[in-house]
């Protein structure tokens, strides 16, 4: 496999204007191809915001450092942009669009990343999506609801790994995606995540979660500790198992900010 | 002044009591009689003035100089329209699918009508009501301007009765269903002009029938007015249904008064859409005058610029057990202004009444406002009201989501306008109404 990261964290700092104190206070990550990482955390450690970051979101500034995607300056591009160049991020909070059905949206979507001029065919679409929804164990019917309006938590994270499966990105980025999913739907989604990366090998995860639980389904190639706004020890499999056993306080005493 | 200003200037006729004697110069008596009577109206009605809860937000005086409108049907409303169908006029109408009828009305005069033979000879009538008024027996001499949009309702309503020009007159007999639309498809040319026109719909028992009226025109560069006086009458459970599709030019102003009754079980549903004009105030007032009568009130704009649109509503619920549901949604972009003042009465008696108000506004730049007053005025025990107003600007959370997926922000913020007006949008007529107003808001969005 090809050993340069596709994408390389390298001293991330990033807040919110307004507020003075950095959420994020120097994050250094690489994901090679093809490779899964875990985040684990306490709450409030800046997992979400790095992910936000990653994916563009407006609403914070980074400060320093810096974020490549396969060599390219993922900070100097808007969130459309890095989506185009194979970004996505499952959201841990999904977005409610009331009067936007989740067909309608992935269309619009997909036609997004056609050449100008050139149209999405229709059909084939259709075909994607019902096989992407069969591979969730989705009802059809889903696809004429609202985006995430008035669905269940559950169905809200589901949508989320739909909407991945049909945009195949090759960085997911996976806020707490297991959270509020019954064990069932746990199984599902992760089974859909391992089928995308069958289908494509190159794919790279970054997998953000509080319970070791799904990644005996997902397994990890690296499991970081972030605490605090930095990864304080990065490590295998067996670094989740030791903080289900033993949980953050060790972290949290050595590395008060 | 050259030799054509002249000639132009003779053929002016501004708003006064000779043009009321003109437009009514071959009406029988009692019409000519009731023009009269409504121009004393209308100069003994003082203009509306943003002292009054009615026209507070809307300073029409100043909006619109009607000294300054000369009448668009010139020195001869009887002169027969000599000139072929406006191209914009032709293209609108060539994207309506079937309709059951359709009739045309140029600068105020009926220019071409056109019925399902059949359905003719089922005896529904669609004319022009200036040929009505002559022809037809006792029932226009007792319904226009007397029940639904009387001289007494207003400055403009009584400016209306005393100088419109021609309408549309439209009965479906008891029992007669329509399954596709009749269309009114009207078209403005002349700048700086005003147009009064009306139209009265008559829905026997049991019958049905939906009516979409359709307004366009260019661009003005100078105030030009159409005021329209619509009066619908759904007798014992009829249904009706009538769309207002306003897209007219920039200098337009449309000022419509509409009045609907519905009757015992009757359903009697109005949709406006504005999304043209500089200045669009619709009056809208629904009369549920007999038991189990419905009224559902759709409406759906969107300005941008500096267009204005003011409705101002009114659910009469006179009959006990009658049901309304009103929902007007709009989003406003530039320095677009909307406002929106509704009032549920439920008058003494009407018990069992089930009324619903709501209005929800979506915000798109700094300059853009939006008022939104809704009110409620109960006089009656064991009733069920509810009432409710938004203004809410664009979640840039929903942005983000879906520019995080690929859409341009051009495209996320069409697509959050679109979801937002959706719900009326996917209530609109099929056959042409949806695709028109998809076309006007995507373009209005930039994205044609
Ligand atoms: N938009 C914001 N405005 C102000 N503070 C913020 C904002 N976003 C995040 N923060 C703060 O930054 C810190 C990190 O938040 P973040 O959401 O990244 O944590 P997390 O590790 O994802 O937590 P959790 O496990 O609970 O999801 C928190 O203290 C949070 O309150
Ligand atoms: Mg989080």
């Amino acid at each position: 496999m090809d050993d340069t990261p596709i994408l390389a964290v390298t001293g991330l700092r990033a807040r919110v204007p307004g507020v003075d104190l950095d959420i994020l206070k120097g994050v250094d990550l690489a994901i090679r191809p093809g490779e899964i990482h875990a985040i684990m955390g306490p709450n409030g450690s800046g997992k979400s915001t790095l992910a936000k970051v990653i994916a563009g979101h407006p609403a914070y500034e980074p400060t320093d450092g810096s974020i490549d995607l396969r060599g390219e300056d993922l900070l100097e591009m808007e969130p459309d942009e890095r989506a185009q160049a194979g970004v996505f991020m499952a959201f841990q909070y999904p977005v409610e669009i009331p009067g936007v059905s989740i067909a309608n949206f992935l269309r619009t979507a997909l036609q997004a990343r056609l050449e100008n001029g050139d149209e999405l065919d229709l059909f084939d679409f259709q075909e994607l999506l019902m096989e992407r929804m069969e591979l969730l164990d989705m009802d059809v019917a889903f696809a004429q609801r609202p985006v995430n309006d008035g669905f269940s938590g559950g169905e809200k994270k589901r949508n989320e790994i739909l909407q991945m499966a049909v945009l195949k990105p090759s960085l997911a980025v996976m806020d707490e995606t297991d959270s509020g999913l019954d064990i069932d739907a746990l199984k599902i989604v992760s089974n859909g995540v391992n089928t995308l990366k069958r289908e494509n090998p190159e794919m790279s995860v970054l997998l953000i979660t509080h319970y070791q639980r799904i990644l005996d389904h997902i397994v990890p190639d690296v499991v970081h500790v972030m605490v605090g706004g930095r990864i304080v020890e990065s490590g295998g499999p067996e670094v989740a198992l030791e903080l289900e056993a033993r949980g953050y306080e060790e972290y949290r005493n050595v590395h008060v900010a | 002044m050259s030799q054509v200003a002249v000639a132009s200037e003779r053929q002016r006729r501004t708003i006064d009591r000779s043009a009321v004697l003109k437009a009514g110069a071959a009406d029988p008596a009692w019409l000519r009689t009731r023009r009269e009577d409504a121009w004393d109206t209308y100069t003994a009605t003082p203009m509306p003035s943003t002292r009054s809860e009615e026209w507070r937000y809307t300073d029409v005086a100043r909006m619109l100089p009607l000294e300054e409108l000369t009448l668009a049907r010139g020195d001869d409303p009887e002169a027969p329209y000599g000139g072929a169908l406006p191209e914009g006029l032709r293209r609108a109408m060539e994207q309506d699918r079937d309709s059951a009828g359709r009739i045309v009305d140029v600068d105020g005069s009926i220019i071409a009508v056109e019925l399902d033979e059949t359905l003719a000879a089922r005896g529904v009538v669609l004319s022009s009501l200036r040929e009505a008024a002559r022809n037809g027996g006792g029932e226009i001499e007792a319904l226009l301007a007397t029940e639904a949009v009387p001289a007494s309702d207003g400055k403009f309503p009584a400016l209306n009765a005393a100088l419109w020009s021609d309408g549309v007159f439209l009965r479906i007999p008891r029992g007669v269903r329509l399954e596709r639309p009749i269309r009114l498809s009207r078209w403005v040319s002349r700048p700086g002009t005003a147009t009064f026109t009306r139209v009265l719909i008559v829905a026997e028992e049991l019958s049905q029938v939906s009516f979409v009226d359709e307004i366009l025109s260019p661009d003005f560069e100078v105030a030009t007015l159409v005021n329209t006086a619509v009066e619908i009458f759904a007798r014992g459970a009829a249904r009706v249904q009538y769309v207002s599709l306003q897209r007219m030019g920039r200098g337009a102003c449309y000022l419509a008064n509409q009045r609907t009754l519905a009757e015992r079980d009757s359903t009697l549903d109005t949709l406006n859409v504005a999304l043209g004009g500089s200045l669009g105030r619709v009056d809208l007032n629904a009369r549920l005058v007999g038991p189990g009568a419905n009224s559902d009130m759709l409406g759906l704009y969107f300005g941008d610029t500096d267009q204005h649109f003011d409705f101002n509503t009114s659910q009469d619920h006179v009959a006990p057990h009658a049901h309304s549901d009103l929902l007007y949604k709009g989003a406003l972009d530039g320095s677009a202004k909307g406002i929106f003042r509704g009032i549920i009465r439920v008058h003494e008696g009407a018990q069992g009444t089930d009324a619903y108000q709501t209005n929800r506004n979506l915000i798109l730049s700094e300059q853009a406002v939006a008022t939104s007053l809704p009110n409620l005025e109960i006089g009656a025990d064991d009733v069920r009201c509810s009432h409710g107003a938004t203004v809410g600007q664009l979640d840039p959370e929903a942005l983000f989501y879906l520019m995080s997926r690929g859409l341009k922000r051009g495209q996320a913020e069409r697509l959050v306008v679109m979801g937002f007006l959706g719900e009326v949008m996917s209530r609109l007529p099929m056959g042409g109404v949806v695709e028109k107003v998809t076309d006007a808001i995507e373009s209005k969005l930039g994205y044609v």
